[in-house]
């Protein structure tokens, strides 16, 4: 009774909690619907085919996404005659794709895979129109819009290459003739068993177990997942570290802010509490109490929040794929399991929030009914004071632990550490900390001859709660807003400007719609691309290699050699190994190393040398990595004089805008990430500082009453409230960049320490007043807003 | 006569501060109330007398001494069993801030039984509403009563679990004469139409003038008392106001 009498009566003071339980927990089941969802898909390009046979796959370290070794054409060959040679199996066929990007009106296309003719049938994707490609033919995706017959240039690894259109067909990519394609394709690393009909699955997986013996693995069903391509899967993984911290923050974040809006209801409620003390409720029913009010409002709040994530989940999906957190044909499906989790959670969140201020509500006394004025005086809790002393130092340790650092990794770390450390000890010990800087910073105000500015100043000294409670949020979002993006934009232009320093180059040449450049291109251009690709150890694991030429490594710059010279590079059965392999496996000059390439043939290597600051973990002649690896494109090509035009997929930029360029996707990632998590902060901050505006509003209606009484006009009135809070935001502003900047600017110097140049302090200014100034107008405008009613009542009286 | 004893205080000493710098709010004080009486306390500001209703009422503990209430030594109790205690046998009617502004009237009479575990009747509830003379606004909120109704429906509160006594602080303290007088005569009805004890503290000697018994307080001792060894007659308002006279005077 007393539960819902209290809510009906006192709803402006359950608001800010029931807002961010909201959103809190919309974001929450939005991000767990979409982490259920985000599991590993069998690609539609092979879902028509039950059974497969795939290489055996080495366990791998989250976030590692290293290719698993292919099969040698050989075993490829024996392993599709007796693949082919089970009862009820139509054909056994090689999955062989390979970089295809048909160019029409001069520009790349968006798709980028080829395929072997006979891989269309794994689908199955059928021809609509014309006839199987034959050598020099190819067939393509429908809705490319090109007729059979029609000529149409297409950029393999080699270089463009014109096919003439022999047929289109109901599905993506690129079709080449399969022996044609075998030529330009990647190793083989699965085989599809395309059924006759009515033939029995499970018999067939068997006899394919059977026939591959401990040469594959046999994947049917879901299984097949595992058949989807590294580049997604990788895309995936991101995308579950984003959703993740989306999911943990918006939780953390709806306990802290429930939490104070529960704690300052109580505070309100003093009063109500020991009258209830009094007239005979147990310190245990109080408690009880508080927790049903606040379990009603939160299991509200999460149901209509978890309403509302399973309503934008499908929205999220697709502005998940096009930010890349997931791969092209991710779809957020509604599932009872999430839905519940999230529920739960909420429910949990609320319980978690309110934990503190229903221990308090119980301590009221019975005494406190009979109190005369509504004070509130005690003191600031000696755990909080505990907290924030134990946060400060800290992170005043790790500022000194990062001072004595010679500038290295661990100074990033201590930097962040010392300026997370402080911020949250600031926003502990607030009500202690604001005052005193609030009295300092408005000084100037009280000594004007206006009385706006002096009520602002007493306003905002006296009012120490309502002061700190508003100016918190700022500081902490002001302060990690700051932090963060600033340390995201100066980590980037540390890097390029190392590369600018190191590149011995005069110009770049760079993939303009392409996954990469092909030889054609690099060479044309007058210059030669290193390429960057993956060479298996005899155990399957992988190994990363760099095939290139002493040049292309001179110019690149940053390679030290140890022992040997790079000029080994140019026999080619000689390879340079980096120093933590040569440490890890024991290997010298003149040591062997038995690989095995990317299409599938093993060769035993040479070591010529040790090399420190490689990119890779072998660095072999580009001739030889070409020979074996058909697929690898290079990512960039250095141009020594004046650059010939490069031809379509690449364009030539000078070194500065490479260097600004070169990790831009990477970068972009990053930075999506980086923005989304400011833009929650600030939405939580929002929250909390109109929450505060609008609970405190009651407690001050009889001060604006007695301004209005002794002369002051409506205007002056709300002019002086709406200045108060922007002295206040701007207070918890001044707060966070002081503890931001000095972090920022010392992490600066680090990076210019390690790197030996020039670093630029990059802060990303737009968006940091962009967030000021939502902070700003949200405080001022809830304030004004919150305040009009008692000054029209005050008028009227 | 010790049966008919609803509250005794004895040797009640209540200390506030810390060590050196305590102040004696009640100092020794052992009084009783006996059953079916009206006793008020007075005093000047600072004497204690609001400290000596709290420590009675057990809302507050005594530093030293013995408070017993229907027969149970609250020194005996814990918080709970205080709270419990109140609940079933202590009513209360203070000066201002009485109801839980979210209920109604009658959900405000209804809230000690409700926390009791027990049921409340509606018969019950708007009888005990009729009696103070609100049967007609049950339904209505704090917000929309006069000041007067709302000590009305305190009152009803109070005496809904039939307590051995009500304590009552300063009642009519933000009333005007006219309602006061419709208050305090209703509680003078209260003692002699039911037989119920009641213990009020104020300054008002014409509030004063409708107890039975006056109690006065100065510096934390009970210095006086109406009727009593100087004085037997009936308690009119200008002897408590000469009387209060001579106590404000003292030098503190």
């Amino acid at each position: 009774m007393l539960t819902f009498a209290t809510l009906r009566e006192r709803w402006p003071s359950f608001a800010g909690g029931f807002v961010v339980l909201f959103l809190g927990m919309a974001m929450v089941s939005m991000s767990v619907l979409a982490l259920a969802s985000a599991g590993p898909r069998v690609p539609d390009r092979l879902a028509g085919t039950p059974v497969f046979v795939s290489v055996p796959m080495t366990a791998r370290a989250d976030g590692d996404f290293a290719p698993d070794r292919p099969w040698s054409p050989e075993t490829v060959t024996s392993l599709r005659e007796r693949l082919g040679a089970i009862p009820g199996v139509a054909h056994a066929v090689p999955d062989r794709t390979f970089y295809a990007q048909p160019v029409i009106g001069g520009r790349p296309v968006a798709g980028d895979r080829g395929y072997a003719w006979s891989a269309a049938m794994l689908a199955p994707y059928r021809l609509t129109a014309g006839t199987a490609p034959r050598e020099g033919e190819a067939a393509l995706d429908r809705s490319l819009g090109l007729a059979p017959g029609a000529r149409v240039s297409v950029l393999t690894v080699h270089g463009p290459v014109t096919y003439t259109v022999s047929g289109t067909v109901n599905g993506p990519g690129v079709y080449l003739n399969d022996a044609e394609a075998a030529r330009i394709s990647s190793g083989v690393r699965a085989i599809g068993l395309v059924t006759e009909p009515g033939a029995d699955i499970a018999a067939v997986a068997g006899a394919a177990r059977a026939a591959a013996g401990a040469t594959g693995v046999v994947r049917t069903g879901d299984g097949r997942s595992v058949l989807e391509t590294r580049e997604h899967e990788r895309t995936r993984w991101i995308g579950m570290q984003v959703l993740t911290a989306m999911a943990v923050l918006s939780a953390f974040v709806s306990i802290l802010v429930a939490g104070s809006t529960f704690a300052l209801g109580v505070a309100q409620r003093r009063r109500e509490f020991g009258l209830l003390r009094a007239v005979g409720a147990t310190p245990r029913q109080v408690r009880r109490m508080v927790y049903g009010e606040a379990l009603v409002v939160g299991v509200i709040a999460t149901a209509g929040g978890v309403a509302a994530g399973a309503a934008l989940g499908p929205v999220l999906g697709d502005v998940l794929i096009t930010a890349g957190f997931e791969p092209p044909g991710f779809a957020v499906r509604l599932s009872p399991p999430p839905l519940a989790g999230s529920f739960a959670m909420g429910v949990l969140v609320t319980l978690a929030g309110v934990w503190s201020a229903s221990r308090r509500a119980a301590r009221v006394s019975p005494l406190e009914a009979l109190r005369e004025a509504e004070v509130d005086d005690r003191p600031m809790p000696r755990v909080r004071w505990l907290a924030g002393a134990a946060c400060c130092l800290l992170g005043l340790a790790a500022a000194a632990g990062a001072g004595g650092s010679d500038g290295s990794d661990a100074f990033v770390t201590s930097g962040l550490v010392a300026a997370m450390g402080v911020i949250a000890g600031l926003a502990l010990l607030s009500p202690a900390v604001v005052p005193p800087v609030a009295r300092l910073v408005s000084w100037p105000l009280a000594r004007g001859r206006g009385a706006t500015g002096m009520l602002v100043r007493e306003n905002a000294l006296t009012a120490v709660r309502r002061t700190a409670a508003t100016a918190t949020p700022v500081l902490v979002t002001v302060g990690c807003a700051v932090l963060i993006t600033g340390m995201v934009q100066t980590t980037a232009a540390a890097f390029a400007q190392v590369r600018a320093t190191t590149i011995r180059a005069d110009a770049v040449i760079m993939p303009d719609g392409t996954p990469g450049l092909t030889d054609a291109v690099a060479s044309a251009a007058g210059a030669q691309a290193s390429l960057f690709t993956g060479l298996f150890e005899p155990d399957g694991g992988a190994l990363s290699a760099i095939g290139a030429t002493p040049e292309l490594l001179a110019r690149a710059g940053d390679v030290q050699v140890v022992s040997g010279t790079l000029d080994a590079l140019r026999s080619e059965d000689r390879v340079l190994v980096a120093d933590w392999l040569a440490d890890k496996r024991g290997l010298r000059p003149g040591s062997t190393l038995p690989v095995s390439f990317e299409d599938g043939t093993s060769a035993s290597l040479t070591v010529a040398g040790v090399v420190r600051e490689a990119d890779a973990d072998v660095m072999l002649s580009r001739r030889l990595l070409r020979a074996h690896d058909p697929v690898a494109l290079a990512d960039e090509a250095y141009v020594a004089g004046t650059p010939a035009p490069p031809g379509p997929g690449a364009r030539v930029v000078d070194i500065p805008t490479y260097s600004a360029e070169a990790d831009a996707q990477e970068d972009r990632l990053v930075w999506i990430a980086t923005v989304l998590l400011v833009v929650v902060s600030t939405a939580y901050a929002g929250v909390a500082i109109v929450n505060t505006m609008v609970m405190s509003a009651a407690g001050r209606v009889r001060d604006l009453a007695v301004l209005r009484l002794s002369g002051a006009t409506g205007r002056q009135v709300l002019g002086a409230v709406a200045a108060e809070s922007a002295l206040v935001v701007l207070l918890g502003t001044g707060l966070g960049l002081v503890v931001a900047l000095p972090a920022l600017l010392g992490m600066r110097r680090a990076f210019a320490t390690a790197m030996r140049a020039d670093v630029p302090l990059v802060v990303p200014w737009p968006l940091i007043l962009g967030v000021i100034a939502v902070c700003l107008a949200l405080a001022a405008g809830a304030a004004v807003l919150a305040a009009r009613p008692a000054v029209r009542g005050a008028a009227r009286s | 006569m010790d049966h008919e004893e609803t509250v005794r205080l004895q040797m009640v000493r209540r200390l506030y501060g810390r060590a050196g710098h305590t102040v004696k709010a009640l100092d020794g004080v052992t009084a009783s109330f006996h059953a079916g009486t009206l006793t008020a306390i007075m005093g000047p500001s600072g004497s204690g007398k609001s400290t000596l209703l709290h420590c009675a009422a057990g809302l507050d503990r005594p530093t030293d001494g013995v408070v017993v209430i229907d027969g149970t030594d609250l020194g005996s109790l814990n918080e709970n069993g205080l709270t419990l205690l109140r609940r079933r046998r202590v009513g209360f009617v203070f000066q201002a801030f009485n109801l839980v502004s979210a209920l109604t009237a009658e959900q405000n009479v209804a809230l000690p039984l409700r926390l009791a575990g027990r049921a409340a009747p509606p018969s019950l509830v708007r009888a005990a509403l009729a009696e103070v003379g609100l049967a007609d606004r049950a339904g209505h909120r704090p917000s929309s009563l006069s000041g007067g109704e709302q000590q009305r429906v305190a009152i009803a509160r109070a005496l809904i679990t039939r307590p051995a006594v009500v304590f009552a602080d300063e009642p009519t303290g933000q009333l005007d004469t006219r309602v006061s007088h419709q208050i305090l005569g209703m509680l003078r009805g209260l003692v002699d139409d039911h037989g119920q004890t009641m213990i009020m503290v104020t300054h008002d000697p014409v509030t004063a003038s409708y107890a039975d018994r006056v109690l006065f307080l100065a510096d934390g001792r009970v210095v006086d008392e109406y009727p009593g060894d100087k004085y037997t007659g009936t308690v009119t308002a200008e002897l408590v106001a000469a009387r209060m006279a001579v106590l404000e005077a003292a030098p503190c």
